[in-house]
C-alpha cells in the first residue's frame, strides 16, 4: 500500500482517505524503481511562438476587467540546484473572484465572469522568471466533506525542461483560514513542504495603485539533464 | 547550493481548457518514421472508467535521438498530451520511437491523482521488454506485461491502464 507517508517525504502519498477520490484511484502496488536518471534526459524545448504576449495577462481576455482583485503573481522556476529553469513552460488555471471555473463540470452556483477565463500560460525568461497578471481567486465548495470548502487557490503546470521536472501543483495565499480543512494541501505531510505552496505577498512586485503583488518560487525535481547522449 | 522541491497536488477536475493544446494528442517529429497509434483506456480499483484524466507522453524519435523542436514547429517535438474521454479512453498519435526496446514514458494526472502516476507503454514484443536492462526490477514479473502494449493492425497499439486493484499498472517511483 502506499498510504504511509515517510517523515521528509515532499510530495503527498497517492492514498490519502480524506480526499476522497484517492480512495480507488491510488495504485496499491509498491511503486517500482527505474535505474536513476531514468527520466532525467532533456525534453525536446517549446517553441517560443507557443506563447503569446497576451497569454500571461488574464486580466485582457474580456471586453473589459474581470470583477475581483487584480494581482501580479511572479517568481522564479528553479531546480533543486537552484539553477534557473529557462525558458520552460508554465500554465494555470483558476477559478474567477466568485469561485466558479470557466468550465463545463463546474456546478457551483456562483456566477460565471465574462470577462474572465481565468487561464494562462508563459515561457520563463532566462532567469527562470515568470509574471502574470490576474485576479484573486475565490474559495468555493466541493463535495469532498460536509462544509468542504477549497481555501483560495491558482493551479500550476510546469512542463519542466526534461521528464523528471514535470509538476502539476496549487498555489495558495498567506493566512487563508480555510488551509486548515482542506485535504488537499494538508496530504503533504512535511509542514515546511506545505508552506512552500504558499506565495508571499510582495506588495512592491504590484503595479502602484492598481494590483497587488505576490511572489511564488518554484522548484522542479531533477538537477542532472545532461546535454544530448545518443 | 540546493533547494527543496515544491510538492506535487491534484490536477483537480478543471483542466481541460487551460491544458488543451492545438493538436496535442499528435507528437510531431523533425523526421520521418514509422506511423503508430497507441489506444487505451483508464480504469480505477472499482472497474470505472477515469473520465478526467491527463496523459502525456515523451519518447525518443524514430532515429533513436532526442527529439529536437524544428524551429517552423508550433509545439515541442515528441511529446503528446490528450485527456482521457468518457469512457476514460484516450488516443495519441506518433512515430515508433528508437531503441531496441521502443517505449513511451507516461505521465497521468487526475483528480484523485495528488501526484503524477509515471508508468511505461512499450511498443515491443515481450522478450524484447523483458531485455530491457532499464526494467531489471521488474525481471520474472508477470506484472511487467502491464506495460507491453498489444500490438493490432495497422500500427494500433493497444494498452489499459488500472490504476488500482486486479491487473494493476506498473507505476514507476520518480
Amino acid at each position: 500500500m502506499n498510504d504511509l507517508s515517510r517523515p521528509g517525504d515532499i510530495d503527498p502519498p497517492y492514498l490519502y482517505p480524506d480526499y476522497r477520490s484517492t480512495r480507488l484511484r491510488a495504485p496499491r502496488e509498491a511503486l517500482v524503481e527505474l535505474p536513476k536518471g531514468a527520466l532525467d534526459f532533456p525534453a525536446a524545448r517549446v517553441p517560443a511562438g507557443f506563447v503569446h504576449g497576451r497569454d500571461s495577462d488574464l486580466t485582457l481576455q474580456g471586453a473589459s476587467a474581470p470583477l475581483g482583485e487584480k494581482m501580479v503573481l511572479s517568481g522564479r522556476l528553479l531546480d533543486e540546484s537552484a539553477r534557473p529553469v529557462r525558458r520552460s513552460l508554465v500554465e494555470i488555471w483558476q477559478a474567477n473572484a466568485a469561485g466558479r471555473y470557466d468550465h463545463p463540470g463546474d456546478t457551483h452556483d456562483a456566477p460565471l465572469d465574462p470577462n474572465f477565463t481565468g487561464i494562462g500560460r508563459v515561457l520563463t525568461d532566462d532567469d527562470g522568471g515568470y509574471r502574470f497578471v490576474t485576479i484573486k481567486p475565490g474559495a468555493y465548495p466541493w463535495q469532498n466533506h460536509a462544509f468542504a470548502w477549497r481555501p483560495q487557490h491558482i493551479h500550476f503546470s510546469m512542463l519542466g525542461n526534461a521528464p523528471i521536472q514535470r509538476l502539476v501543483t496549487q498555489m495558495y495565499f498567506p493566512g487563508d483560514p480555510l488551509l486548515a480543512i482542506d485535504p488537499v494541501y494538508n496530504s503533504v505531510p512535511d509542514e515546511k513542504a506545505r508552506a512552500r505552496m504558499i506565495a508571499s505577498l510582495a506588495l512592491e512586485t504590484g503595479i502602484e495603485g492598481i494590483a497587488l503583488g505576490y511572489r511564488f518560487d518554484i522548484v522542479l525535481a531533477g538537477a542532472h539533464a545532461t546535454p544530448r547522449e545518443r | 547550493m540546493t533547494v527543496e522541491r515544491t510538492p506535487s497536488q491534484t490536477v483537480g477536475p478543471f483542466f481541460h481548457e487551460a491544458l488543451r493544446w492545438k493538436d496535442g494528442a499528435r507528437a510531431s517529429f523533425g523526421e520521418a518514421g514509422e506511423r503508430v497509434i497507441l489506444v487505451g483506456r483508464l480504469i480505477d480499483g472499482a472497474g470505472e472508467p477515469v473520465a478526467d484524466a491527463l496523459v502525456e507522453t515523451w519518447q525518443l524519435a524514430p532515429s533513436g535521438s532526442a527529439p529536437e523542436t524544428a524551429a517552423s514547429a508550433t509545439k515541442p517535438a515528441g511529446f503528446a498530451r490528450v485527456e482521457t474521454a468518457r469512457d476514460g479512453t484516450f488516443r495519441i498519435e506518433t512515430l515508433m520511437p528508437g531503441g531496441s526496446a521502443p517505449h513511451l514514458e507516461v505521465a497521468i494526472q487526475a483528480r484523485g491523482l495528488l501526484k503524477a502516476l509515471r508508468t511505461r507503454a512499450y511498443l515491443a514484443p515481450e522478450p524484447a521488454v523483458r531485455a530491457d536492462p532499464g526494467l531489471a526490477a521488474l525481471a520474472g514479473s508477470p506484472r511487467l506485461l502491464t506495460l507491453v502494449a498489444k500490438r493490432e493492425d495497422g500500427g494500433l497499439f493497444r494498452w489499459d491502464v488500472r490504476l488500482q486493484g486486479d491487473g494493476e499498472t506498473v507505476f514507476f517511483a520518480a
